[in-house]
């Protein structure tokens, strides 16, 4: 659809400062209107990158789950690892498919992490830092540079 | 709303008659409860009297599900100390009233509380003394004498060595309670936290719990009149203020400076003088991370309140989008994995 969902979101972000604002009366009520536009802008660019930051990242996770299999432990939680990261890839890319899949991931994701942690040798510690540089990776996609 | 309040005051205030209520604004902030000031005038000994007050009211939800009867205690406690607030006047349960339980405190003239307006050069002389005086208070509040007061009634004292397992249990479960999205990272600052456990404080004090530029009321004398918001206030290890104080989350002026206003270095010299009490560094890191999931937890429960319809305040789905993942982010500072 054009003029695609960012632009709209802009534009009227774009209206609230400059015909809404203005026009407001109170404090609150200008705080309100500029809010709503900044709040427009960051969901204009969350929209346009979710669904490939979802994708990426479902993918990232998996691998991290398929490889950490191998080096933990606990055998039912490596089943339970291989298996999240033998469903991570979508059978559809709705947003709210891609989002359920990524938290079945990093919920297994997390678990790994703390069993990563107590587990010796050189390969846990190797693949506790691919973990980190994961969980650093997912910031950088999140990032947004508004703020409050 | 204006006649509706004309009405509880009227009810509240012996001998006052033909009590009006005018000049309603919502204040801009105060995510937690909503925050209203309003002049008051009535008739009473047969003049006309006048009074500014605020009312901060409770939402049906929001970033912090909080007790407003701890919070009035401690408004009230700290009258009349060395640690500036603002006068209480009433609480309220029935949320008949006003649709929504609340309480009424004075209104300070002639202060501020924007946290960017401080920054401005017009408040270059000022500023320095405000930083300075922020600490020097904070040293007040962990000085005050808790026991024997009221206090006690409403906050559960920890034993020392207890301090950071109360604090990190509570707000793990609030996390427990409301991340719609698994949090690796919180959690394994969480793990971290349990795995370095801090040194006993020398003494359990009072803890604002949400001591930062934002939550003080300023004047252009270089002096702070008023401390607020403590929605969060507790008994506990007063380096746990410190260390929220000195959250990336408030650095304003976004130039290292803690609260936009002051270095880490200076304020721990001035609380230290003050307090007569050394800062230790390895406490004040545990404590750091710890804000960090602390502030997590708060974030996470605002997310929560939006997502689920409790409430359609636009500043919780703001906080969600940019100070979840900027959490996340200074998690990873703290815990030294930034890259």
């Amino acid at each position: 659809m054009r003029p695609d969902a960012g632009r709209v979101l802009n534009g009227v972000a774009v209206a609230l400062m400059t015909k809404v604002a203005p026009e407001v009366r109170t404090p609150f009520g200008q705080q309100l209107a500029g809010l709503s536009a900044v709040l427009l802008r960051v969901v204009a660019t969350e929209f346009d990158r979710i669904a490939d930051r979802l994708s990426v990242e479902n993918g990232a996770v998996g691998a991290i789950l398929s490889d950490a299999a191998a080096v933990l432990p606990d055998a039912s939680l490596a089943v339970r690892a291989r298996e999240a990261a033998d469903a991570a890839t979508a059978p559809d890319l709705r947003v709210s498919t891609l989002q359920a899949i990524n938290d079945r991931l990093r919920a297994i994701l997390v678990e790994v992490h703390a069993a990563i942690e107590e587990t010796p040798g050189e390969e846990a510690r190797a693949m506790e830092e691919r973990i980190w540089e994961e969980l650093r990776e997912s910031t950088r996609r999140r990032h947004v540079e508004a703020r409050i | 709303m204006e006649e509706r309040i004309a009405a509880y005051l009227a009810s509240r205030m012996a001998g006052a008659e033909d009590v009006r209520v005018s000049h309603l604004y919502r204040i801009p902030g105060g995510a937690s409860r909503e925050t209203w000031m309003f002049k008051a005038t009535w008739r009473e000994g047969g003049e006309r009297r006048a009074h500014e007050f605020i009312l901060r009211r409770d939402p049906p939800a929001s970033l912090l599900e909080s007790n407003r009867e701890v919070e009035f205690a401690y408004y009230t406690a700290f009258a009349d100390s060395k640690v500036p607030v603002p006068g209480m006047r009433w609480i309220e349960h029935d949320a008949s009233h006003l649709d929504g339980t609340f309480f009424i405190m004075d209104r300070i003239a002639e202060i501020e509380s924007n946290t960017r307006r401080i920054q401005e050069s017009a408040w270059d002389e000022a500023r320095p003394k405000i930083a300075r005086h922020m600490y020097e208070i904070l040293a007040e509040i962990h000085a005050f004498e808790w026991r024997g007061s009221g206090l006690e009634a409403v906050s559960e004292a920890p034993a020392p060595e207890t301090c950071w397992k109360r604090e990190l249990e509570l707000w793990e479960a609030v996390i427990d309670a409301n991340e719609l999205s698994p949090q690796p990272i919180a959690r394994a600052a969480i793990r971290w936290l349990r795995r370095n456990p801090p040194p006993p404080p020398a003494r359990v004090t009072v803890v604002h719990g949400d001591y930062r530029v934002g939550n003080i009321l300023y004047h252009r004398e270089g002096r702070i009149r008023a401390v607020v918001d403590w929605e969060m206030a507790h008994l506990g290890d007063p380096i746990e203020d410190l260390a929220w104080g000195f959250m990336k989350d408030w650095e304003w002026a976004r130039d290292g400076r803690k609260g936009g206003i002051i270095d880490e270095a200076e304020a721990v010299a001035v609380y230290e003088r003050a307090s007569g009490h050394p800062v230790d560094r390895d406490a004040l890191r545990w404590w750091s991370v710890f804000s960090n999931v602390k502030a997590q937890g708060i974030w996470l429960t605002g997310t929560k309140s939006f997502q689920e319809g409790r409430t359609d305040e636009l500043i919780l789905p703001m906080v969600s989008y940019t100070l979840i993942n900027a959490e996340d982010e200074a998690l990873l500072e703290s815990l030294g994995r930034a890259g």
